[in-house]
């Protein structure tokens, strides 16, 4: 498999007829980590949705693209097939459906008809990947997300993650209401995709996470663009002087 | 070909009846007689979200006494088959048989126990309840006959079917079964229709009594097709510490109006039902539970889960009837409505009706949309829109459906669940 690539340029996305992103540009490589940061509101996980292509989002104008392809011609499924994941910020809950039995349905969609995954090699997989991720084992005969604590419903996004082995995952928020132990799993799971072959979009409002992932990139997002790029020492900065700095910088006029 | 009742004015009414079912016992021809008058007195039913206007239904064509040949698909699977309303053949497994349970085309059984008959038919079921119910009353064709013996615990389910053609205009079944004192059972029925251009109207009455201590698995699963107009009633009267467990699959026909009631006049009786419904293009479905607690320390617990796509209608009324004197029952029921389309619509409606202070009673109910934001979370994970309904529909009807104990009848729920979402 070659290394992804994800283009985004000159993104224009409004909800209910509002503006939310004016003109993002960005692009991920395999290979590369790169975090977002940002104040609440600034349209973080409204990017993520349309990078999935949540029907409440609609792309006034733009492009993005995985590998060149134009992904936003694409339904949301065909998006996942093409290698796109998204950790969601907050996760559905579906009732009734068991979460081996979403992972494997899920799985044999992104495999496609005829292709379908032997039962024994998903188990063993399956609980290889709970392990590894220290999730209970009970988890995965529980309804998905269904009456999972905050901090259970992230890892299982993760435990999805390395299921479905994706070739570019944005993540919103993975690392929120995780304790330190949690966060440092997290990150672990993260970091075992790495590779020229993977991607990440890290979005997150605390340094610590980035400390374990040590993004290549560190963008802050205010007003739906990307206002300040760098690397990691941007997240530190950002930790110890707060967003004011970066606000003042942006609003002075170009 | 068809036998035409002429059902306008009582002269032809009655000269129909008397040469098709000229034949039967003074008792039922005068029976016939009676609600062939009820019939035509009655108006259209007016059911409050159920236009039944502009039905014509003055020439109804009956098909009573031609021969009539086993045509209906997989009779062999069945023990009783109804073929446009008439009966074409009873089976019972030689174990049932040496055990006294008795099996037979409604017409067979009056001429085999015609007290019997007599003193159980229309006793269960109102059949002045409307215009339908009364033709049913007046001109059915046959239907069947069970009686458990005491004490008779019957492990294999009866299974009927009730099938019609598609140039079938009237069909008129029966159904009545007698578990006497601590039998048990297991009985299935079935509805099924070959598509017709015409509309095809069905009236469908099934009548239980259940002695002391009797306990009965009731399942149905309706799925007659498009053509159909369906109206069907069951009851059943429930004995001393006797129990029913109703489990209703509602999955065809253009139009539905069915209703079961549950009649607990003695102590200690219970009924439990699951009623499953997944309504889809134009359909018109309008269900009825009724559990009416007379008797002290009575119980009833009713389940509804509905699905609905396209520009389907649904009205599911559950009725939870306390007398007064029914001390220390308990009462409980749920309805919960799942809509797929923008254009389905669906009341889920609890009706209590508490005349006695000493008793539990409790409903909940709910119709909302299915979650689109569920639908994007499975999709991104690869799954088709489809495959991502199709998931989030079982996970809402698995709680209910796997509950009904009787295997066949679960899978075929979830075939027919499965069907629906594809359709
Ligand atoms: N359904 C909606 N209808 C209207 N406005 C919305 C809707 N969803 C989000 N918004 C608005 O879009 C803007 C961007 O929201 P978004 O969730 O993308 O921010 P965020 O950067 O992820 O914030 P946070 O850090 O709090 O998660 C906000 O002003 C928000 O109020
Ligand atoms: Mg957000």
């Amino acid at each position: 498999m070659s290394t992804p690539v994800l283009e985004i340029k000159d993104l224009h996305v409004e909800i209910e007829g509002k503006a939310i992103l004016k003109g993002l540009t960005l692009t991920v490589k395999g290979g590369e980590v790169h975090a977002i940061m940002g104040p609440n509101g600034t349209g973080k996980t409204s990017l993520a949705q349309t990078l999935m292509g949540h029907p409440h989002y609609t792309v006034t104008s733009g492009q993005v693209t995985l590998d060149g392809q134009d992904i936003l011609a694409m339904r949301t499924d065909q998006r996942a097939r093409a290698g796109l994941f998204l950790a969601m910020q907050y996760p559905s809950e579906i009732s009734g459906v068991t979460t081996a039995n979403f992972l494997r349905t899920a799985i044999n969609s992104l495999r496609g008809e005829g292709n379908q995954i032997p039962l024994k090699e998903f188990r063993d997989r399956l609980d290889e990947t709970m392990k590894f991720l220290e999730m209970d084992p009970k988890f995965s005969n529980r309804y998905l997300n269904e009456g999972f604590s905050g901090g259970e419903k992230k890892r299982n996004e993760i435990l999805q993650m390395l299921m479905l082995k994706p070739r570019m995952a944005v993540l919103d928020e993975i690392d929120s209401g995780l304790d330190i132990d949690a966060i440092k799993v997290v990150a672990k799971g993260v970091k075992s995709l790495n590779g020229p072959e993977f991607g990440s979009l890290v979005i997150t409002h605390y340094q610590r996470i980035l400390s374990y992932l040590k993004p290549d990139f560190v963008h802050i997002m205010m007003d739906g663009r990307v206002v300040k790029s760098g690397d990691y020492q941007l997240a530190e900065e950002l930790e110890s002087k707060g967003y004011e700095w970066v606000r003042a910088e942006f609003s002075t006029p170009l | 070909m068809d036998t035409i009742a002429e059902t306008n004015t009582m002269a032809p009414l009655e000269q129909f009846i008397l040469d098709h079912y000229g034949q039967e016992p003074e008792w039922l021809l005068a029976r016939r007689r009676r609600y062939g008058s009820l019939y035509l007195e009655l108006p259209l039913p007016v059911r409050q979200r159920t236009p039944l206007k502009n039905r014509k239904l003055d020439r109804i064509p009956v098909l009573v006494s031609q021969p009539v040949t086993d045509i209906s698909p997989n009779s062999s699977m069945f023990n009783l088959v109804t073929v446009n309303g008439r009966s074409v053949h009873a089976t019972l497994p030689e174990s049932a048989t040496a055990q006294g349970v008795v099996l037979l085309s409604l017409r067979e059984a009056l001429r085999q126990s015609p007290e019997l008959v007599q003193e159980a038919l229309g006793s269960v079921v109102d059949d002045t309840v409307d215009k339908f119910q009364a033709l049913n009353a007046a001109l059915w064709q046959d239907g069947l006959f069970l009686y458990i013996p005491p004490r008779v615990n019957l492990t294999e389910p009866i299974t009927i079917s009730h099938y019609a053609t598609a140039d079938a205009t009237a069909v008129l079944p029966r159904t009545l079964m007698i578990l006497d004192r601590e039998s048990r059972a297991t009985v299935n029925e079935q509805y099924v229709s070959e598509a017709g251009l015409d509309k095809c109207l069905w009236s469908c009455a099934t009548e239980i009594i259940l002695h002391d201590a009797a306990v009965l698995q009731y399942g149905a699963i309706q799925q007659l097709s498009a053509s159909a107009e369906a109206f069907v009633r069951r009851a059943a009267r429930i004995g001393r510490d006797a129990r029913i467990d109703w489990n209703i699959g509602e999955f065809g026909a253009g139009m539905v109006v069915s209703e079961h009631l549950s009649v607990l006049d003695q102590p200690g009786g219970q009924t439990y039902s699951t009623t499953v419904f997944f309504g889809s293009r134009s359909q018109h479905q309008d269900y009825t539970a009724t559990a009416r607690h007379v008797a002290p320390h009575t119980a009833s617990n009713m389940t509804a889960r509905g699905v609905m796509k396209d520009s389907a209608r649904s009205v599911f009324t559950g009725v939870t009837d306390i007398k007064k004197g029914a001390v220390g029952s308990d009462g409980r029921q749920k309805e919960k409505i799942l809509m797929l389309s923008d254009t389905s619509r669906a009341d889920a409606i609890p009706s209590l009706l508490i005349e006695e202070n000493d008793v539990f009673a409790a409903h909940a109910a709910s119709a909302g949309p299915i979650d689109a934001h569920a639908v994007f979370y499975l999709m991104g994970r690869g799954l088709s829109e489809t495959e991502a309904v199709r998931l989030i529909v079982h996970g809402f009807l698995a709680p209910v459906i796997d509950t009904i104990p009787v295997g066949a009848l679960r899978d075929e729920v979830w075939a027919q669940v499965e069907r629906k979402i594809l359709e």
